[in-house]
Order: structure tokens, then C-alpha cells, then sequence
């Protein structure tokens, strides 16, 4: 293409342009997860509950990655990000007060003010626990404002646990509910319950479904089994709220990757309210 | 709309005069071999007003294949810098289903968050749009687009007169700056002649349901049988999308020149129809069945796009039917056999 000095104009309103943020700290959580918290060079990211971000290394590429920490941390926030491809492979080798791009936040948000004088029944699968923390530590933060609360975490085995004191934390508290378990255990490794998601829910005594609030958030494979749970329990579609992953590539609602019919998961999600995606058969 | 005349010698020597002013390039359909390309051209003599189809939609001037979106140092990221490159263009003889599909993209590109690295291309160009004067066996665009859709976008509109004239609807106003000083007489011809002239062609082929009524369609038929059948006779190439003027998706990559010290991320053609296209971190592929993105392509423009934009997402130009090696891409084939096999 022909390329005249004279009219070619270089140009910053580009949607693509990356803010830049620091690393600040980093912890290994299991054999692929790292912990990562980052500042942004110039102004707080601005994020809400469950939203993600395009994260890059110039030269490497560009992935999104959710936000794991609620708002309110100043220009900081938290990731946890797992190895599994060449720019997460990069982004583990990062130190402390190397820098990366950032791109959003985008996407909905948990409605955390809405469900305000709710109850709150998280479901957690994996690295699904990532995103939902942001809103887990909202409403722990703010007890008074929700009411009854109960958290469940599975996970493959007792080595992929995320925020493992945190756990520990939440299940001394008296104020919530926090039920575990692992799909499979070695002999000895783990005193806790074993078995897939879905098999903790007979533990569940007194929710509501009128007045609870389900937030779903899981590997693709979870979602079905856990929403015919909820509906065991007479939980209506309005009432669970998923979180969808996707292929997110641009974040912007342009390059299609994460299309699921006529929506954009990084735009029109990945927060939904199940109710406006069900009749969508390739959303779960 | 002004309608004049131009006799189309005139025409010619109108747009050479155009190249030799270079104030912008000018782009239009030349041969090559027995098809046809959209191309700069260097004199209007290479024009060729007189085709069935081409090669790829003029989408290339404001999605290339390939294009910069930043510029970097490797690994420092306080050195990322936009890139915005283009310059003033005006396509000469975009057949109307393309002018159709352009106004898609415009709506893709500028709604919601403005994707400047298209609008900047796209605003800077000047389209004159034409009515096909040769049949081309696939098309199917007379029953897919509504009238005023393409005249969204046009500046221009070429008709072919049979008397040697072409026939020109000024759109806009840039339209009419454009051709002040290209001798064009006020046209004498009665609104028949022009409607009769622009229908000259009559599409071979047709979408056997109305068109309005395909999201519906298409949702009830979301399990039949239809997308099996046709996804194992597909080679997940991508032909069809790269070709299609409604395709827009793309994919981002980054690239270090030999020097290692400066790089760029770009943006590249991609394509629901290629096997690793909703490949998720986790490494679940949300569409790995051939017949899952088989569906989804069509969807994508018998349900998705005509839910958001209200226009059809395709349009009808044939080009995926032309390209496809197992004969299956064209929309109207995938309709026909859901009707043959209700
Ligand atoms: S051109 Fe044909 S074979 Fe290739 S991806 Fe499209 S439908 Fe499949
Ligand atoms: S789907 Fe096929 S016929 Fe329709 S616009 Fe695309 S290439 Fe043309
Ligand atoms: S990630 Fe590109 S459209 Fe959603």
C-alpha cells in the first residue's frame, strides 16, 4: 500500500492503546497460578466487581485476565493469572517493577449495590473463584449490607486451591457459610469433602430462593450441573447470575471471538443474569 | 436526488484526469486473468466497469488484511504508541450489495466504542457505487437488500445507459464536488429507463424464504439437520469468510522486527469458520464441532447481525459460494436444503 508522507496521520484516540501499570507484587498460589498486584502509572483502573482487563507485554501479545480484588484499592489491583500459554508463560518471569499494558476494564459487573439487603450464594469452581473474590470480598467487607451468606469453592484437587489463608479465613468466620470440596485427593492429603460441586448442595440448609441471589462462576463444564441444582432448590432464572468465559481478544466488542449468538461476551458480559441468556443454546 | 449524465468516454478521461490531480488514490475493478480485483489504478484505461463479481470485496481498504494498530519497544510497555494510517481514497464502481456491506461495517466499527483505525480509513474515502452490468451465477443480493441501504454509503451511483452514457445519482454532496468539472448534462432519461437499467441483471438465484423472516427461521431450525450434514463436507479453510464483505472479525499479534528493538501489534483477517476461533484460555473450544461454526456463520447473518442492525448480514454477492471447494458455503443452498428437508 502506498504510503504518502503527507497524508499519512498518526493518531491516539485508538481503542487498542494500552494504560501502563507496575508490578508490584507477586505469589505463587499452586503449581500454575501466580498472584499478581499491579499499580497503574497514571489514574485508578476505575474497575467493578467480576470486570476483566486486556493485559499485555509489548512484542509478547495481549490477554484478558479478571480482576480478582474489588474496587477501592487506589491504583491497585489484584490478578491471579494461570500459566497456559506463551504471554502468561511471560507474564509469570515478570519482577517486581516491570511494567505491562492495560486495556478496559471491560464488560458487566456483579451487581453488588442491587443485591444490596440480599442473600448471597456464591458457587465457585476452579479459577472461576478468581473474578467472584472481587465481589466475595465486597460483601465480606460490607456484612451489614447483604444477609445471609454462603460460599462454595470446589476445586480439581488440593493442590489447584486459590487464596488458600483467605479460605481459612472465611471458614472461621460465623458471620457466612463456607463449604469446600475437592473432585479427587490423593490418600491422606485433604480431611474435607471430595466429590464435584453440585454434591455440596445438600449441604445447604435454609437458603431461600426468593431472597438468595446465586453467583455462578466456574469452568464451561460446571454451569449446567450447578443451575439444575439451583433449580432443585426453586431458584428462578432471574436469580442466578453467571459468569461466562470466553475467547476475549479485543475487549471492545469488535473482533468477534467471544460472540455467543448475537451478543458480545466481553461487552454484553460476562456478567449475566442467567434469565436473558437461556434461551441461547451455545451460552452453557 | 439529482440524477445527470455523462457520456462514458467522458467518464474515462474524467477519471484519469482524477489520478493525474493525486489527491487522493484511486481505486477501482481491473482484470486479472479471467476475474476480477479491486486495485489503485494508474490510468483509466485498466477500468473495467463491465464485471460479474471480484476476487474480495473492497472491505481490504478499510480492514486490510494485515494493518498496525501500535507500534513498541519489546517489553516496555510505556512505549506502546497508536498507529492510524490513511489517506484520502475514492473506489470507483462498487457494485451496490457491496455498498451494502459496507454500511454493516460502518455500524460494526463505529457503534459502541469507535474503532478509529477503521472510521479514519472509511471516512476519508469517497465511493462511487455502480449497478451490476454482468450476471454472476451466485448472486442472490435482489432478494437479501432493502433498496436505500446502499445509498447509506454511496456518494456516488453509476448506471449503465444503453446509449453509451452513464447515468449518475449524485448522493451527497461530497458526491457532487467530486464530479463539478466532469462535463455531466442533466439527464433526460424518464425514471423507468434508470429503474429499468438499474435492474438489468436479474439475480439467477434466491433466499426461498423472506428474508425478514429468517432469524425466526433459523432458530427453529437451530438443531436440524441441515448443519451436520453440511459442516462434515467442510475443510474449515475459511474461504468463505475472507472473501464475504460482511466477515469483519479479526485477530491481534504481536511482531518483533530482525533488530529486536522495535515491534509492532497488528491486526489480521480471522475467521469463525477456522477450527481454533473460539479457543478459550482454559482451552475449551466453545465451537469445536465443524457443524457448530458451520451454524454460527450463517446465524451470524440470518439472526445476529439482522437482530442488531436490522438489515440482513449478508448480502447476497455470492463470493463464498464461488470460493468454497465443497460447494456448500453459499446461504442460499443452506436454506434450500432446510426447505427440502423440513
Ligand atoms: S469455504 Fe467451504 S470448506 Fe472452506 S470453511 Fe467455508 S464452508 Fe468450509
Ligand atoms: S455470506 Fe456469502 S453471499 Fe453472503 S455476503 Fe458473505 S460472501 Fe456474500
Ligand atoms: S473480545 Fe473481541 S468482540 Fe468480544
Amino acid at each position: 500500500m502506498i504510503q504518502t508522507a503527507n497524508s499519512t496521520k498518526h493518531d491516539n484516540e485508538s481503542i487498542y492503546l494500552p494504560e501502563v501499570a507496575t508490578l508490584i507484587r507477586k505469589e505463587p498460589m499452586t503449581d500454575l497460578d501466580m498472584y499478581f498486584e499491579f499499580e497503574m502509572k497514571n489514574k485508578p483502573l476505575g474497575h467493578l466487581y467480576g470486570q476483566f482487563v486486556e493485559l499485555s507485554i509489548p512484542g509478547i501479545g495481549e490477554v484478558a485476565i479478571s480482576i480478582s480484588s474489588p474496587p477501592g484499592k487506589g491504583k491497585s489491583f489484584e490478578m491471579v493469572i494461570r500459566k497456559v500459554g506463551q504471554v502468561t508463560s511471560v507474564i509469570h518471569q515478570l519482577n517486581p517493577g516491570d511494567s505491562v499494558g492495560i486495556r478496559g476494564p471491560f464488560g458487566t459487573h456483579f451487581p453488588m449495590e442491587d443485591l444490596k439487603g440480599k442473600s448471597l450464594l456464591f458457587v465457585t469452581g476452579g479459577q472461576g473463584l478468581v473474578p467472584a473474590r472481587s465481589a466475595i470480598l465486597h460483601a465480606l467487607k460490607n456484612r451489614g449490607d447483604y444477609k445471609d451468606i454462603t460460599i462454595l469453592f470446589g476445586c480439581r484437587d488440593p493442590g489447584q486451591r486459590l487464596f488458600t489463608s483467605e479460605l481459612k479465613e472465611w471458614k472461621s468466620r460465623d458471620d457466612i457459610v463456607f463449604l469446600e470440596t475437592v473432585d479427587k485427593c490423593e490418600p491422606g492429603e485433604w480431611d474435607g469433602h471430595v466429590g464435584v460441586i453440585t454434591t455440596l448442595f445438600p449441604q445447604l440448609k435454609d437458603i431461600d430462593p426468593l431472597e438468595t441471589h446465586a453467583i455462578v462462576v466456574g469452568p464451561p463444564v460446571m454451569y449446567k450441573f450447578v443451575i439444575m441444582s439451583l433449580y432443585d432448590m426453586e431458584f428462578s432464572d432471574k436469580h442466578i447470575i453467571v459468569s461466562l468465559e470466553r475467547h476475549m481478544k479485543c475487549g471492545v466488542g469488535k473482533c468477534g471471538h467471544c460472540q455467543i449468538n448475537n451478543l458480545y461476551v466481553c461487552q454484553d458480559g460476562p456478567v449475566f443474569v442467567y434469565d436473558t441468556i437461556k434461551h441461547l443454546k451455545e451460552a452453557i | 436526488m439529482d440524477i445527470v449524465k455523462i457520456p462514458e468516454n467522458d467518464f474515462y478521461k474524467f477519471v484519469d484526469k482524477k489520478i493525474a490531480e493525486k489527491s487522493s488514490r484511486i481505486i477501482s475493478v481491473v482484470r486479472k486473468g479471467t476475474k476480477f480485483v479491486f486495485d489503485e489504478l494508474d490510468s483509466a484505461s485498466r477500468m473495467c466497469l463491465d464485471y460479474d463479481v471480484t476476487i474480495l470485496p473492497p472491505k481490504k481498504y478499510f480492514q486490510p488484511q494485515k494493518e498496525t494498530l501500535l507500534r513498541f519497544v519489546p517489553k516496555q510497555a510505556d512505549s506502546y504508541e497508536a498507529v492510524n494510517e490513511f489517506e484520502p481514497i475514492t473506489l470507483i464502481g462498487v457494485h451496490y450489495y457491496d455498498l451494502a456491506a459496507i454500511y454493516l461495517m460502518d455500524r460494526a466499527f463505529s457503534e459502541g466504542k469507535k474503532d478509529e483505525n477503521y472510521l479514519k480509513k472509511r471516512n476519508n474515502a469517497l465511493l462511487i457505487g455502480l449497478y451490476p452490468t454482468h450476471f454472476f451465477k451466485y448472486r442472490f443480493s435482489s432478494s437479501v437488500i432493502k433498496g436505500e441501504q446502499p445509498y447509506k454509503v454511496a456518494d456516488l451511483m453509476l448506471i449503465h445507459m444503453d446509449d453509451g452514457h452513464f447515468a449518475l445519482e449524485i448522493v451527497t454532496e461530497k458526491g457532487r464536488a467530486y464530479i463539478e468539472g466532469a462535463g455531466c448534462k442533466k439527464s433526460d432519461y424518464t425514471l423507468k429507463e434508470i429503474e429499468d437499467a438499474k435492474n438489468r441483471i436479474k439475480d439467477d438465484q434466491r433466499l426461498p424464504i423472506p428474508v425478514e423472516l429468517t432469524p425466526d427461521y433459523l432458530m427453529k431450525n437451530h438443531d436440524h439437520p441441515v448443519w451436520e450434514v453440511f459442516g462434515e463436507k467442510c475443510y474449515s479453510c475459511g474461504s468463505c469468510v475472507f472473501v464475504c464483505p460482511t466477515c469483519y472479525c479479526f485477530d491481534m499479534k504481536d511482531e518483533i522486527d530482525l533488530t529486536l528493538k522495535s515491534g509492532e501489534r497488528t491486526r489480521n483477517w480471522d475467521g469463525c469458520m477456522l477450527e481454533n476461533f473460539a479457543v478459550c484460555a482454559g482451552g475449551h473450544n466453545f465451537r469445536g464441532k465443524r457443524a457448530a461454526r458451520f451454524r454460527h456463520r450463517i446465524f451470524r447473518k440470518g439472526v445476529n447481525l439482522p437482530l442488531k442492525y436490522h438489515y440482513w448480514g449478508c448480502v447476497g454477492c455470492g463470493r463464498c459460494a464461488d470460493a468454497c471447494t465443497s460447494s456448500i458455503a453459499g446461504p442460499v443452498k443452506v436454506f434450500k436444503y432446510i426447505e427440502e428437508n423440513k
